[in-house]
């Protein structure tokens, strides 16, 4: 029989929560002066970008081979939205702290909590802003979306959907940790020294270790920017995506852990100890999920098509064992060109690191150093090489198959244009700050007479 | 509502000490005591936002469960603004809203409060009176059973304390139930049918006027009397 508790909390109404929840994080100035900001820092990068891609436009259009290379995902939109990613880990967290940090500094908390609403609900309804919130931040890069196609150039639909689905999933990530940070904390300041510790940490963790061996590379898989690299280069991964989702999840669930004001603080952090075990559980399930879908129109991260379905066909497993340090730069390589590919398009692949640091460059180190062994049913062959050249017939040799005739046209052609994008420079700086002013000043704008009686109450 | 035994401690100091009361459906009981006796500890003990030590909260005679007080009692804080940066307008759409107060319910609240010139004021910039207003308007606006006020009358000039004294009779003869805690004792006298006398987290005293006089010997003495003696 469900409580009364359980009974007034299905009763009570989200709309007004959730009018009221957007309300509060449109009524801070930090929202707006994100946006105003984000303005010409977008639109510079976009104008910048677009230059760089009309000088390599230009070479390109007497060379059909260089052509090929001119991909707008690289040339233009990463570096675009990159300006929005700046901004967003920057500032987005003063944004994200105002939906609770100041009804929980005002002593308003005191009343929410009172509502007739599950604390999920409430936090539920906090996301939400945030989400409407990274969306309005959004609109200055999505903006050059529109630009870009009004100026000639292609879109591809999946890798551009599948970039501005990881900006919104970084913005959320963003923003559930600025939550946690505002609920556990007594002030806003403190709130945006925590939530920040994560953003600018994270960045510097990558900065600083990434590439390292052992733990130091472990730890800087964690850092907040390396969810966003599988996006920029057109994978849609579901360990990322969904490891990215469990993580806005726990973040919110420790946010509602220590919103309650009537919990003891060894409660909260109890409770707050079996929510990090349960969400580092799902994390650790959710990397085992080996779907990943290359979404690039230049198949970047796949294996020619042709050679794609003929390894799909090889039935046996096949092991890799690599003698090189994960620090070398041509295990870097071949991990890029080679073993990421294989791993997809043969998933019962095994990849064995044998060497754990690079010899000492005497001459007397490790003769076996550098090789890769392949090793497919009671065949192996061994290799120097990290190209996909001389990889690929080697694996066709050792499964005793024929190597597959490349599929005939239908290759990437590349889209190489010649635009001059000063024309957008008067929108990002002068006409999109207006309109976004002009919203400023509607979301000021008191409600009408009579509006308290006739519109948000019942009859 | 029956409140047995709340204790908390703030380190080795006790801010309550196995303080207990009852109050019936209709009634106003004043929790008075000079600063720092633990009024608003307790107030925020028995709505459920600050944890105890120990001690229960009873609602017809069963334990109410801090997660479930807010079904029947709803705690107005002291020297509250809620939302500064909304409109008064829009704070009290959004309580009427949650709790789907009919609109013959708001327009009451806002007339009795006489909210009405300052609905399109922000409450950042309400005056200390007018704070308090909204905050009693919203209070008007729930529905729970038991309502708890801390200072009530904080802010108000002499005739506005009036016509709240008034009005919260009212609701008292409603049939909803006020716990409030009041430290100026003439106002408390007014608008209260029994107090509980509270000093250095321990309960001094707790009766209807008559009571306290007969306890101090003191027949004819006003409430302030009181308090002085028992203090």
């Amino acid at each position: 029989m469900p409580s009364r508790e359980t009974i007034v909390a299905r009763r009570a109404p989200l709309r007004p929560l959730l009018a009221k929840e957007i309300r509060e994080i449109v009524a801070g100035r930090a929202l707006w002066i994100l946006l105003l900001l984000t303005c010409p820092l977008v639109g510079y990068s976009f104008f910048q970008a677009v230059s760089l891609y009309a000088e390599s436009s230009t070479a390109a259009q007497q060379s059909p081979e260089l052509a090929v290379s001119l991909s707008p995902l690289d040339g233009v939109l990463v570096p675009t939205f990159g300006a929005s990613y700046v901004a967003v880990t920057l500032l987005f967290p003063f944004v994200a702290i105002r939906v609770l940090g100041q009804e929980k500094e005002s002593g308003t908390l005191r009343l929410l909590v009172q509502l007739p609403y599950r604390t999920s609900t409430l936090i539920a309804a906090k996301l939400a802003a945030i989400f409407a919130a990274i969306m309005l931040v959004s609109v200055p890069a999505l903006a050059t979306l529109a630009w870009w196609t009004s100026l000639g150039g292609h879109l591809s639909a999946p890798e551009t959907s599948n970039l501005v689905a990881g900006h919104v999933l970084y913005g959320l990530l963003v923003g559930a940790i600025a939550l946690f940070a505002a609920a556990a904390t007594d002030s806003t300041a403190t709130a945006a020294i925590v939530a920040l510790a994560f953003t600018i940490g994270s960045w510097v963790l990558d900065f600083t270790i990434a590439g390292r061996p052992g733990i130091l590379e472990w730890l800087s898989r964690l850092s907040l920017t390396q969810i966003l690299r599988s996006f920029e280069q057109g994978m849609l991964t579901a360990a990322v995506a969904l490891g990215v989702i469990a993580a806005i999840g726990g973040f919110a669930t420790l946010a509602g852990i220590w919103l309650s004001p009537g919990v003891a603080a060894h409660v909260k952090l109890a409770r707050s100890s079996i929510c990090v075990l349960a969400t580092v559980v799902v994390l650790a399930l959710v990397v085992q999920i080996g779907f990943a879908r290359d979404v690039t129109e230049d198949r970047r991260n796949s294996f020619p098509a042709a050679d794609a379905r003929a390894l799909a066909k090889l039935s046996e497993p096949l092991r890799v064992s690599v003698h090189l340090a994960p620090e070398d730069p041509r295990f870097i390589d071949l991990q890029r060109n080679v073993l990421s590919k294989l791993a997809r398009a043969m998933p019962d692949t095994t990849i064995r690191l044998a060497a754990a640091r690079q010899p000492v460059a005497t001459g007397t180190g490790d003769e076996g150093y550098g090789q890769i062994e392949f090793s497919y049913g009671a065949r192996t062959d061994v290799t120097r090489s990290t190209s996909p050249r001389e990889i690929l017939p080697l694996l066709y040799g050792l499964a005793q198959v024929p190597v597959p005739r490349p599929d005939p046209g239908g290759g990437y052609p590349g889209y190489p244009l010649v635009a001059d994008a000063q024309v957008t420079l008067p929108f990002f700086f002068g006409a999109l700050p207006l309109l976004i002013a002009w919203a400023w000043w509607l979301s000021r704008r008191p409600p009408q007479r009579g509006f308290v009686v006739s519109k948000e109450t019942t009859k | 509502m029956d409140v047995a035994a709340l204790t908390k401690r703030f380190g080795e100091q006790f801010a309550l000490a196995n303080v207990a009361f009852d109050i019936h459906a209709g009634e106003v009981l004043g929790i008075i005591g000079p600063n720092g006796a633990g009024k608003t500890t307790l107030l925020e003990g028995v709505a459920g936002l600050l944890p105890m030590d120990s001690g229960d909260v009873r609602w017809q005679g069963r334990s109410l469960p801090v997660a479930q007080r807010r079904n029947s009692i709803f705690y107005l804080p002291d020297g509250l603004r809620p939302y500064q940066d909304q409109y008064v307008a829009r704070v009290l759409a959004f309580f009427a809203g949650v709790y789907r107060a009919p609109r013959a319910q708001v327009a009451l609240a806002i007339e009795r409060l006489a909210l009405a010139p300052v609905l399109q004021k922000r409450v950042r910039a309400l005056s200390k009176g007018f704070g308090r207003r909204l905050m009693l308007a919203i209070g008007l606006l729930t529905p729970q059973p038991v309502l708890v006020m801390d200072e009530p009358f904080d802010g108000f000039d002499l005739r506005q304390t009036r016509d709240v004294v008034h009005m919260l009779r009212e609701l008292a003869a409603g049939g909803r139930t006020l716990v409030l805690a009041i430290h100026q004792l003439a106002d408390a006298e007014r608008v209260c049918d029994r107090f509980l006398l509270l000093a250095d987290g321990r309960v001094l005293a707790r009766g209807t006027l008559d009571e306290l006089r007969s306890r101090t010997a003191r027949p004819r003495a006003s409430l302030e009397d009181i308090f002085l003696a028992l203090t």
